[in-house]
């Protein structure tokens, strides 16, 4: 089931160093989120505070009805890092389960899940043995095995191909169709951010603030066709606009 | 979705070979050398040094005489060798109760680090000749004084590779087990503990084959029992022969506590299994 996600008035401060400016957003339940912007804007950082990783400076979240701290106390949230967080001594399997055995509490069956993410047959394999796109899907399947509300990516497809990465993403947005949750994206990447999210939050660079929110009216899940779309490429090149217009401000 | 390619398809042909006739036999003589070359370069060595230095027969004996001395008071010496091994073992086994104990009290409390660490360093910089002095002094001649020493000579490296291995944890395994809202326990078990498992060989490989070194030389100083005493009682004799079987006894006891230690961390390190996967 997903969770509705409400940011009021959240910034973070590094001693003298603004690394968020106030950030204020109601996201729905089930919507997807991007996080777009130049490195060092502050995405992760609102990533993280969501996470209740890390303390904002000012302002608070809410997930549902709870503080962000509640609703991980709660396993509420799902986090998926660049880098898998698969255990590299576990197989696949064992480590999707890892999470519902840590979390007390079984999404789905890890056999069946894994098969329906294209890993048939590579359930008992290591993090070692499988290729950069196979971890990636082990790493989401293991995020979202004790069924979380809200899923927290950071920039997880930066480290694929192009081709991969445009194939995982079609996949991971089909795969949401399944099972909704409300998204938090971070990435660089423009195209990937329009064919995948709801709205973008486009950042200013350092000291971050939100400059734009864009929306993309157009449903999920889409297929490869909408890259080809006026629309796709209207958005894609109005946020490009936003991020050159602010980088050579 | 295209099937991916797994990294290790020819890892897996070749695991699928068969073993020729040829491949076994290189196997078997690659093995051989492996034994052999460490024992003809050491004899090589120390004829070497016997031709060089032209020292007499009790300070450098030949090599043949050692293994006789070692054959001929074979009795002798092996009581005394399980004097040895009775300390070093105690004591190996306390260096790793205060080392790993202390390593996870730090991880646990963060601050008993700030207010043990100074404590365990000073410890450490203390000469082991005032300890095994005041040692002497406080429990005589006894198994406690000698274990002790051994303790405290191993307990520094597996405190430190310890601690360092706890910290060796990926910061990402650790914001998963966060955001999984998991226990201590959980995350030092599942997480940490494995991570940390390579440091604490690497600790077990150094303090398990110098506690036999060290309880050597604690009995050397101040005991009337084990290997330590038995170069002590030849050197008094002008026995040259009977400290370098000694000595090399202790030497190959050693080679032989490394080469386990090195052999069960290999099992137990989820990196070397990794590779052993990949063939």
């Amino acid at each position: 089931m997903a969770a509705p996600i409400s940011i009021r008035n959240v910034s973070r401060r590094f001693g003298d160093n603004w690394a968020l400016r106030p950030v204020d957003l109601e996201i729905a339940a089930g919507e997807f989120i991007a996080l777009v912007g130049p490195s060092g804007c502050g995405k992760t950082t609102l990533l993280r505070i969501v996470a209740d990783l890390q303390d904002p400076t000012s302002g608070e979240v809410r997930i549902g009805e709870d503080s962000a701290a509640e609703a991980r106390r709660k396993r509420l949230l799902g986090l998926v890092s660049q880098r898998p967080a698969v255990l590299p001594w576990k197989r696949a399997i064992d480590d999707v389960r890892f999470t519902q055995k840590i979390a007390g509490r079984v999404g789905f069956d890890p056999a069946k899940v894994l098969a329906e993410f294209g890993l048939a047959g590579h359930e008992n394999k290591r993090a070692r043995e499988l290729s950069g796109g196979m971890l990636q899907r082990v790493n989401i399947a293991s995020a979202m095995a004790h069924d979380p509300s809200v899923l927290l990516m950071d920039e997880p497809f930066a480290a694929l191909d192009e081709m991969k990465r445009e194939e995982i993403g079609e996949w991971f947005d089909r795969e949401l169709s399944v099972r909704p949750k409300t998204v938090l994206f971070v990435t660089h990447h423009i195209d990937e951010a329009v064919m995948l999210a709801d709205r973008l939050l486009v950042f200013s660079p350092a000291p971050g603030r939100v400059i734009e929110v864009v929306s993309v009216p157009v449903p999920r899940p889409r297929n490869h066709a909408f890259r080809q779309d006026p629309r796709f490429v209207a958005i894609a090149a109005h946020v490009r606009g936003l991020l050159m217009h602010q980088a050579t401000a | 979705m295209p099937a991916d390619v797994t990294l290790n398809q020819s890892a897996k042909v070749a695991r699928l070979r068969p073993t020729s006739p040829v491949r076994l036999a290189r196997r078997v003589l690659w093995l051989a050398m492996r034994v052999a070359m460490p024992v003809v370069s050491v004899m090589l060595l120390w004829y070497l040094a016997i031709w060089l230095s032209g020292l007499p027969a009790f300070v450098i004996p030949l090599p043949e005489r050692v293994l006789e001395v070692l054959w001929e008071e074979r009795a002798f010496i092996f009581g005394h060798l399980l004097s040895t091994l009775q300390v070093a073992a105690i004591g190996f086994l306390w260096a790793n109760v205060a080392g790993i104990g202390l390593a996870v009290l730090f991880d646990l409390l963060p601050p008993t680090r700030h207010m043990l660490m100074p404590a365990a360093i000073t410890l450490r910089n203390v000469p082991y000749i005032a300890l095994i002095s005041v040692l002497m002094l406080a429990f005589g001649d006894s198994i406690l004084s000698k274990t002790t020493i051994v303790a405290l000579a191993g307990f520094f490296p597996v405190l430190i590779n310890t601690m360092h291995g706890l910290r060796a944890a990926d910061e990402v395994q650790l914001d998963r087990m966060r955001i999984l809202n998991a226990s201590w326990w959980q995350t030092f078990s599942q997480v940490r503990l494995p991570y940390a498992l390579p440091s604490i060989v690497a600790a077990q490989e150094i303090t398990g084959s110098g506690s036999i070194i060290v309880a050597i030389a604690a009995e050397w100083m101040i005991s009337s029992t084990g290997l330590g005493y038995v170069i002590n009682h030849a050197m008094q004799n002008y026995r040259g022969d009977k400290v370098y079987a000694v000595a090399l006894l202790a030497t190959a006891l050693s080679f032989l506590i490394y080469s386990f230690v090195h052999a069960l961390g290999k099992r137990l390190d989820w990196r070397a299994a990794g590779e052993q996967r990949r063939g």
